[in-house]
């Protein structure tokens, strides 16, 4: 229960974070996506009903700040979470650089299904170089944040976990 | 099978929610709107802290400009800067208000008509996300804004509002690949779409072959949207490609405003009798 408090509160914080701070980041048109690194971080880590819960409400907040579409963020990210669980089964990220790979990885599944759905649905628009080019920049900003979110959460979630095990001895 | 069930039940619940994602996109792909309960809440509970961090940033960025200021520089090239800026937007003002009275239409009018109309408002979040280009405003239902409104600046165009609650309202930026301005040459009339993309930044879009469109043209609204009041600037054009086969020309734009840079803006109340009939 305190873990999932803990990523509620983590997921709130980088919405905040991500529509506001993080726009003083001279990257142009780029918000470093620390919702991404999350919800594979959850993916892989903390792979419960609540995280998949949680992961859709992450993906539903970005919308409601973000998209002129609901919904959009919310079934990217839930893929994303599909990715990373179903990866989390074949291999184990114990290094910076695994997880800065799989974060990359994740980042190109939600911007394939992110203009999957546009093309589909909504635009009559085609997607070319440009639109690579610009998931690629979005997946490397992605990846080079997560080794440092991916530490910080794993040392939340081992803190939370031993305050509860002396608890549970009890 | 309820073991089955047990043991999958992440990976089922995770299939659930993309479907629960794909029936809220849904409506969207027919044009409709879905009323959102969720949203306002999210949005009210932000706000406050969105606000504060905002207005703490504004700040900061005040005291190093006012530091700044001491050596006396960098006041001085931003004020020269923002007088540059001013009178471009006058002189495209001018020149469409020229043009325009070629034609015998009274733009005088028209701008009286919507200026007592408008409101403030300020910025007080930006898009969470790279593939969008929103801003979240403090002005909302309760101080008349709706759904669909122009929001633009001393400069030109911003956006077009696509959401509100009470208190605030999303805007949709000209730079977001879903959102649409008619626009039109102002030397040469030409007409298209200006939207952005994800390709090159703000293009036009739909400008037939045969247009005469050269690159540094200003490009202002039409007016004929029925959202954003005629002769407001847009941008200029800053690459005109004609491919060898195709209906179209292809149109990159440098925009008068950089819409993510904003902090203050005007939200039309209303469109301007011309335009509703």
């Amino acid at each position: 229960m305190k873990v999932s408090l803990l990523f509620l509160a983590v997921g709130f914080v980088l919405v905040l974070l991500q529509t506001t701070l993080l726009h003083l980041v001279p990257f142009g048109p780029f918000v470093p996506d620390l919702a991404l690194v999350l919800c594979v971080y959850l993916g892989l880590n903390h792979p419960t009903v609540g995280a998949v819960i949680g992961t859709f409400m992450l993906g539903y907040s970005v919308d409601v700040f973000s998209s002129p579409v609901l919904g959009l963020n919310a079934f990217a990210l839930s893929l994303v979470f599909i990715t990373a669980y179903l990866s989390s089964r074949a291999i184990w990220v114990h290094s910076p650089l695994l997880s800065a790979s799989v974060v990359f990885l994740a980042s190109w599944v939600k911007g394939a299904s992110l203009m999957l759905v546009w093309a589909t649905f909504l635009t009559m628009d085609r997607y070319g170089f440009g639109t690579v080019k610009y998931i690629l920049i979005d997946a490397l900003l992605a990846a080079v944040l997560a080794p440092a979110l991916f530490a910080l959460l794993n040392r939340g979630q081992n803190y939370l976990e031993r305050v509860r095990m002396p608890e549970e001895m009890e | 099978m309820l073991s089955f069930l047990r043991r999958n039940q992440v990976l089922f619940s995770a299939f659930l929610s993309v479907l629960v994602s794909l029936y809220i996109i849904a409506p969207a792909a027919k044009g409709q709107h879905r009323s959102d309960p969720i949203g306002p809440l999210l949005i009210a509970v932000m706000r406050p802290l969105q606000s504060g961090i905002q207005a703490s940033v504004i700040g900061i960025r005040e005291f190093f400009m006012n530091y700044a200021a001491l050596r006396g520089v960098a006041t001085e090239n931003d004020r020269l800067k923002t007088r540059v800026r001013e009178l471009e937007g006058e002189k495209s003002r001018l020149l469409e208000e020229e043009a325009t009275n070629k034609r015998l239409r009274e733009l005088m009018e028209f701008r009286s008509e919507w200026a007592p109309k408008s409101m403030t408002a300020s910025v007080i979040a930006n898009s969470a996300s790279a593939y969008f280009h929103s801003l979240i405003i403090d002005k909302g239902k309760n101080d008349g804004v709706e759904r669909g409104m122009a929001v633009i600046s001393a400069l030109g165009v911003v956006g077009q509002v696509v959401a509100v609650t009470s208190r605030n309202a999303k805007v949709l930026l000209v730079t977001d690949p879903h959102s649409g301005v008619d626009a039109m040459d102002q030397r040469s009339r030409g007409r298209g779409i200006v939207s952005g993309s994800l390709e090159n930044g703000p293009v036009m879009k739909y400008v037939k072959r045969s247009e005469d469109l050269k690159e540094g043209d200003r490009l202002v609204t039409s007016g004929l949207d029925g959202v954003f009041p005629k002769g407001l600037m847009i941008g200029t054009i800053s690459k005109v490609n004609k491919k060898s086969v195709g209906l179209f020309q292809y149109i990159e734009v440098s925009l008068a405003v950089d819409p993510e840079r904003v902090e203050e803006v005007l939200v039309v109340r209303g469109v301007p009798p011309e335009i509703k009939d």
